[in-house]
């Protein structure tokens, strides 16, 4: 039998030397761990404004922030619906007040927006991206890049066919008011006037659908006044 | 010592026949189940485990001398749950997006019972050569499991094999459909089932 002193000595030796080497290679990857949780969050939202991986060209870090260079810029709007000037998406420090859009321009033309949503699924919080086509007023794709859904109920959500059934759908109702766009039960009857606003459910996920019905109209909500102006300004 | 004598030998290759972990030992089930729905997340586990299970081993051996009989699991453990942890950082620096696929999984080899097990039941006896080989062992025994379940899974509920599709699409235009059972966890319970069952009669053993 060892002593206690000898014991105590001992964990404290075996965990200082584990803590050490725990920290160096804690420290010294932090920084492409970082970088790649950043590339990750730009590949969505490339995904979201309908740019794609293709099998000859696989996205390394430097290809999917070539991409975004190229076409995506960001600005910043208030719930107000004001542009805050000269602010990139990076710098806002109070997500509350500011938020941030992806603005997808095409030889100077605006193909598309993209703005961030997060909302509680049915275990998780589900983060992604959701874009617009210029009109303002129809969905253009959604993708998600973090949640903790069952795979292969709400875990759907990732999937293309849940995702293309989005685009084209309209948020806005004919007279012009706010109505998001809801998943329902089952197939949309597509000959049904509430179609406009509707897409095919996913079963055995009710609670992440509506969740995700939720807060999308509260994540729509807040940029409303922003893309009213903008769709005014179309009209002028 | 020899580089690879009986004993040795023995050591590599038990795990991977007569005794291996998965299917008769019936350890590590809860990871066989979680990552094996392709192949790609699976061989990334089977290495994982591997790195983990043969260097935990081996320092562990090595220290069997002078570890407190009274806090030996807690020793072991943190030696697990250190090299766990630095498999993770590398995964998430290195191969982010299959650590994202695999999520809590890389951790868990933490809770895996093979590598307590062996700690505990091989390398706190015998020295860090044979410890390391009997890591190597089991890990490859487990991973050979795993590999194989994902094969399946993989082939049965998506059509196609490391992400190639192997059924044609005139198959699919035929009516032919993949079996989305086999994406869900009941699928690998009844293919992990299967393969215990083969393994079982390959390995001539019977129980009463």
């Amino acid at each position: 039998m060892r002593s206690n002193t000898y014991t105590i000595a001992f964990t404290m030796a075996v965990t200082t030397v584990l803590a050490f080497f725990l920290s160096l290679a804690s420290s010294a990857l932090s920084e492409r761990q970082e970088l790649n949780i950043k590339i990750d969050i730009k590949k969505n939202i490339l995904k979201s404004l309908e740019f794609s991986e293709t099998k000859e060209e696989a996205w390394t870090l430097e290809i999917v922030q070539n991409i975004f260079d190229s076409y995506i810029t960001s600005i910043v709007v208030d719930k107000d619906g004001n542009l805050i000037t000269g602010k990139t998406a990076d710098q806002i420090s109070d997500f509350e007040k500011e938020f941030p859009i992806y603005v997808k321009k095409i030889n100077d033309k605006v193909d598309g927006y993209s703005i961030p949503i997060s909302g509680k699924g049915l275990w998780s919080t589900l983060y992604g991206y959701f874009s617009i086509e210029p009109d303002m007023m129809t969905a253009k794709g959604i993708t998600f890049y973090k949640h903790k859904e069952t795979p292969g109920l709400g875990g759907e959500v990732e999937k293309l066919w849940f995702q293309s059934n989005f685009r084209g759908k309209k948020f806005i109702n004919p007279s012009g008011e706010l109505i998001g766009i809801q998943s329902i039960k089952g197939i949309v009857d597509e000959t049904s006037v509430e179609a406009y606003h509707q897409v095919d459910g996913i079963s055995g996920a009710t609670m992440t659908t509506k969740g995700l019905n939720n807060f999308l109209l509260k994540d729509l909500k807040k940029y409303e006044s922003y893309f009213n102006r903008i769709r005014k300004q179309g009209d002028a | 010592m020899g580089f690879l004598n009986k004993k040795s030998k023995a050591a590599l290759n038990d795990p991977l026949m007569n005794n291996n972990p998965i299917t008769l030992q019936v350890l590590g089930i809860c990871s066989a189940l979680a990552v094996t729905v392709k192949l790609d997340t699976a061989v990334v586990m089977t290495v994982a485990v591997i790195a983990v299970l043969s260097i935990s081993n081996t320092v562990i051996a090595l220290l069997r001398n002078l570890i407190p009989s009274k806090v030996r699991i807690i020793v072991q453990l943190s030696v697990i749950a250190s090299l766990v942890g630095l498999t993770d950082q590398v995964l998430q620096a290195y191969m982010y997006e299959m650590s994202k696929q695999m999520t809590v999984f890389v951790s868990l080899i933490v809770t895996n019972c093979i590598v307590m097990g062996r700690a505990e039941a091989f390398a706190m006896q015998n020295g860090p050569w044979r410890s390391f080989l009997d890591g190597l062992g089991n890990a490859l025994g487990y991973g050979m499991i795993l590999i194989g379940v994902a094969f399946f899974r993989e082939l049965l509920g998506f059509g196609s094999i490391y992400g190639f599709q192997v059924i044609p699409d005139t198959f699919y235009t035929a009516g032919y459909e993949n079996m989305g059972l086999m994406v869900l966890s009941p699928g690998a319970f009844i293919i992990l089932g299967l393969i215990v069952w083969a393994h079982r009669i390959a390995a001539k053993i019977e129980e009463d």
